[in-house]
């Protein structure tokens, strides 16, 4: 019996002290090499997302676009003022009315796989983007465009159905990335990215890692760091615990709580994204279709409120037009801020003295903030007798809700564009692709969008583009809210990354970053 | 042949189950809200034309009869064929490939832990019933059952990466043969927390097992014999005890298959669990739909050893 005692105790020991020696082990290494991805250049990108397509034409998800967007470019981009300036084209000008743009390519680009980018790239790739068999969700922006030629090898020349301005915004999006004519017409497109960005394409493994690595031949000049990993950790803790433990030197984040946990040894960078917030509305029937009770919505909500509540008060109060040159300012042009007063006389006015019903969709599935935003509102609005009861949906089913307008209202988070048309042309616009879930549709609206998208010099869009902003939020068409901040998590050692605003190229820094 | 009819019977009721296991997850998941569509590309579905969604439709398979659907799915996977994720355009057989290795590694280590806990510490405590030995072993088995896995996961994983700049999971996951000591650190951590609670369940079946065996004629007639203590404990009480554990053992198996599916995500391992939660979001039918199967054949596979199990403990079930 002593002898069995004695073995147990021996085992036991042996098991504690091989435990100990586990994490002790490891624990030295970790501090001994605290980023050892860092000394063979590679950076290391902690994100609850994960790459899923490779094809830019076909993708919708942010961090494909983010992934895809270090690997292809586009005609033109926007930078961090949201301005549109160079990418592989170099200049352009709109002639004929506006109908017309001529584009000037970048020279001496070469793709990935060593060939020289020309004219008949470009012209191949709008094609594809274009061709309904493709699919490409961004092929709207460029839908008013009726003919895309090559004139020489440097030029190109898209004609425009209407004078368009709005289509150059459009060009910039990743959905409709330079790719190699050769490769769009053998298909290997799909398999083997080949573009012309500062990183190249080296391997995916499904919900797990994307990885690049820098591109020679770039014509910016090759990046200084070789390799690029953009790591899936499922939860924004097990990211910031992956940092603290020296295994990825950068985590984006969105959740304010967990960026509270981020060691003071990282630097936290915070953008606000370019997307917004927004109570979206049915007005086509009950009480929602009277304007004057959509105001009151407006003027009983406290947006700095349903800020707090939702993101912890990271971000800022917005109107239709979150950023950019056309900025909304003030957020409201009946309510910039909570006025209970207003909204009670905006009810008395719509004959709804007591207040009404009606239901908002919500789902956290989507957007994590949802159903916070909801609960702040409910209980503001509840102060003037207006009782909103919330559905709370899962993802796909709000969005098979959300595609056929079978909801009375729902909170959103809408991706923005620093162009107005851009942004709202495809809620709002004639014959818009998504004027059943915007629930509005009216000729004055329609008129202004128009006339901003038409209009060429950039005190005449101000111009537009504000007086489109005060329809919009004079008649309540939805209750724009709020815009929320994304956070970077970046290691000491990691040198000259910022974090863009365009919530699509967020990492596009990354082609002048180093690491120590 | 008695035991070679019963495992055909079982076999036999194992194919069944899994029949219905592919028809019940075929019609769940088409009741589901939405379509493969939707869920790939979100509200910009909006944004397509009519020709562009007829393309995508047919891609994804959208509006094919669902008894077609089934039947064509039933027919590759026969022919061992999963099929070809709709996200990543890649072969389920291929996805499954990478991830199931990871997920059944986590488990062996898990049961190996659990059992040790769950038999070492029950032994213990129904050799010293009502003493201090007891009282430990009680208390083991109360807080694995009560701390749940992924809350004692998360406390972990702070406390390894805040305290000691330790997380060896976040680093890729490499395989046992690739780099055995990186892939022990990235296993052992996840395995030890949801080994408590099986162990926890282990526990209390071996401690109320091998207090009823101790009371039974048996085992009086055997101490009274003067056999010795350890052919007491390990021959006379732990091999009538062994039936009930082994049955324990099983169903915890079973269940912890699919209760990797959080863990995996707390401690970013690449697994099965990480693929279906992934593939649920984004409605990848052909990965969800053989995902599941294979946790159900897991599951059904596992009890059927179990019985099988008992015929080889306990000889007077053989003929049953």
């Amino acid at each position: 019996m002593k002898r069995i005692t004695r073995v147990r105790a021996l085992a036991s020991t042996a098991l504690v002290a091989s435990m100990i020696a586990l994490v002790a082990t490891g624990v030295t290494s970790a501090s001994a090499s605290p980023q050892p991805r860092a000394a063979t250049g590679t950076l290391v990108i902690g994100t609850t997302n994960s790459v899923q397509k490779i094809d830019p034409d076909v993708v919708t998800n942010f961090l494909d676009f983010e992934a895809l967007g270090l690997i292809y470019q586009t005609l033109v981009q926007e930078n961090a003022n949201l301005q549109i300036v160079p990418d592989l084209a170099t200049s352009w000008a709109f002639s004929n009315g506006n109908k017309t743009l001529t584009l000037q390519l970048r020279p001496d680009v070469r793709f990935d796989d060593g060939t020289t980018m020309t004219s008949a790239d470009v012209v191949a790739s709008l094609n594809r983007a274009e061709a309904s068999a493709t699919a490409d969700p961004s092929a709207s922006f460029i839908g008013s465009v009726t003919n895309i030629a090559a004139s020489g090898p440097d030029t190109v020349v898209l004609t425009m159905s209407h004078p368009d301005v709005s289509v150059l915004e459009g060009l910039a999006t990743v959905n409709l990335a330079i790719m190699p004519a050769a490769s769009i017409t053998a298909g290997t497109i799909t398999k083997t990215p080949d573009g012309t960005g500062p990183y190249e394409y080296q391997s995916l493994v499904a919900n797990t890692s994307f990885t690049m690595v820098a591109n020679p031949n770039y014509w910016g000049g090759a990046p200084s760091i070789g390799t690029v990993e953009l790591e899936t950790i499922p939860t924004e803790q097990s990211i910031s615990a992956a940092l603290q433990a020296g295994t990825i030197q950068i985590g984006l984040l969105s959740q304010p709580t967990v960026v509270k946990t981020i060691p003071s040894s990282f630097s936290v960078q915070k953008v606000l994204d370019l997307s917004y917030r927004a109570l979206m509305l049915q007005d086509k029937k009950g009480p929602l279709a009277n304007v004057n009770a959509r105001r009151a919505i407006a003027c009983a909500t406290n947006r700095q409120q349903i800020l707090q509540d939702a993101v912890f008060g990271q971000g800022k109060t917005v109107g239709p037009v979150p950023l950019g040159p056309y900025a909304t300012s003030p957020v409201s042009s009946i309510c910039p801020s909570q006025n209970l007063a207003k909204a009670k006389s905006y009810l008395k006015a719509a004959g709804l003295s007591k207040g009404f019903s009606f239901t908002a969709i919500t789902s956290d599935a989507l957007d994590s903030t949802s159903s916070a935003q909801a609960i702040a509102m409910q209980s503001q609005l509840a102060k003037v007798g207006i009782k909103m009861s919330i559905q709370n949906l899962a993802g796909n089913a709000y969005i098979q809700d959300w595609l056929k307008g079978k909801f009375q209202a729902a909170f959103a988070e809408n991706g923005a564009d620093p162009d107005p048309y851009v942004m709202y042309g495809r809620y709002f616009g004639a014959g818009a692709d998504l004027n059943v879930p915007a629930g509005y549709s009216s000729k004055t609206l329609q008129q202004e969008l128009l006339a901003g998208d038409e209009n060429s010099t950039a005190s005449g869009q101000a111009k537009d583009w504000q007086t489109l902003n005060n329809t919009l939020t004079g008649n309540a068409v939805w209750i724009w809210l709020f815009d929320s901040n994304d956070f970077a998590a970046v290691a000491s050692n990691v040198h000259g990354f910022v974090l863009s605003p365009v919530n699509t190229t967020q990492l596009s820094s990354l082609a002048t970053t180093t690491l120590n | 042949m008695t035991l070679f009819l019963s495992i055909v019977r079982r076999a036999f009721s194992v194919l069944v189950t899994l029949f219905g296991v592919s028809v019940i997850i075929f019609i769940v998941l088409r009741l589901l809200p939405g379509n493969a569509v939707t869920a790939s590309v979100g509200v910009s579905a909006g944004l397509l034309t009519k020709a562009q969604l007829a393309s995508l439709d047919h891609y994804y398979g959208v509006g094919q009869p669902a008894v077609e659907q089934y039947f064509s799915w039933l027919h590759a996977l026969l022919s061992g064929n999963l099929g070809v994720s709709l996200v990543y355009r890649e072969s389920v057989s291929t996805l499954i490939g990478s991830s199931l290795p990871v997920t059944l590694e986590l488990a062996a280590v898990t049961m190996i832990f659990g059992v040790a806990i769950g038999v070492g510490f029950g032994m213990w405590s129904a050799l010293h019933p009502g003493r201090w030995q007891d009282d430990v072993g009680q208390t083991v088995s109360v807080v694995g059952l009560a701390v749940p896995s992924f809350i004692l996961g998360t406390v972990l994983v702070v406390l390894m990466s805040t305290k000691f700049h330790y997380f060896p999971s976040s680093k890729a996951f490499v395989g046992l043969f690739t780099n055995p000591w990186l892939n022990i650190q990235q296993i052992v951590f996840p395995a030890i927390v949801l080994s408590l609670g099986i162990g926890a369940a282990i526990l209390r079946t071996t401690r109320a097992a091998v207090l009823e065996v101790s009371g039974l004629n048996f085992a009086r007639t055997a101490l009274g014999k003067g056999v010795t203590r350890r052919a007491f404990v390990w021959r006379h009480l732990f091999l009538n005890a062994l039936t009930a554990v082994v049955t324990m053992s099983g169903i915890q198996l079973g269940y912890l298959l699919g209760g990797t599916v959080i863990i995996e995500q707390i401690f970013i391992l690449p697994g099965m669990g990480r693929l279906l939660i992934s593939a649920i979001n984004n409605r990848d039918f052909p990965v969800v739909q053989s995902v599941t199967l294979i946790f159900a054949a897991g599951f059904v596979i596992v009890n059927m050893a179990v019985d099988l199990a008992y015929a080889l403990i306990d000889p007077r079930t053989r003929n049953r």
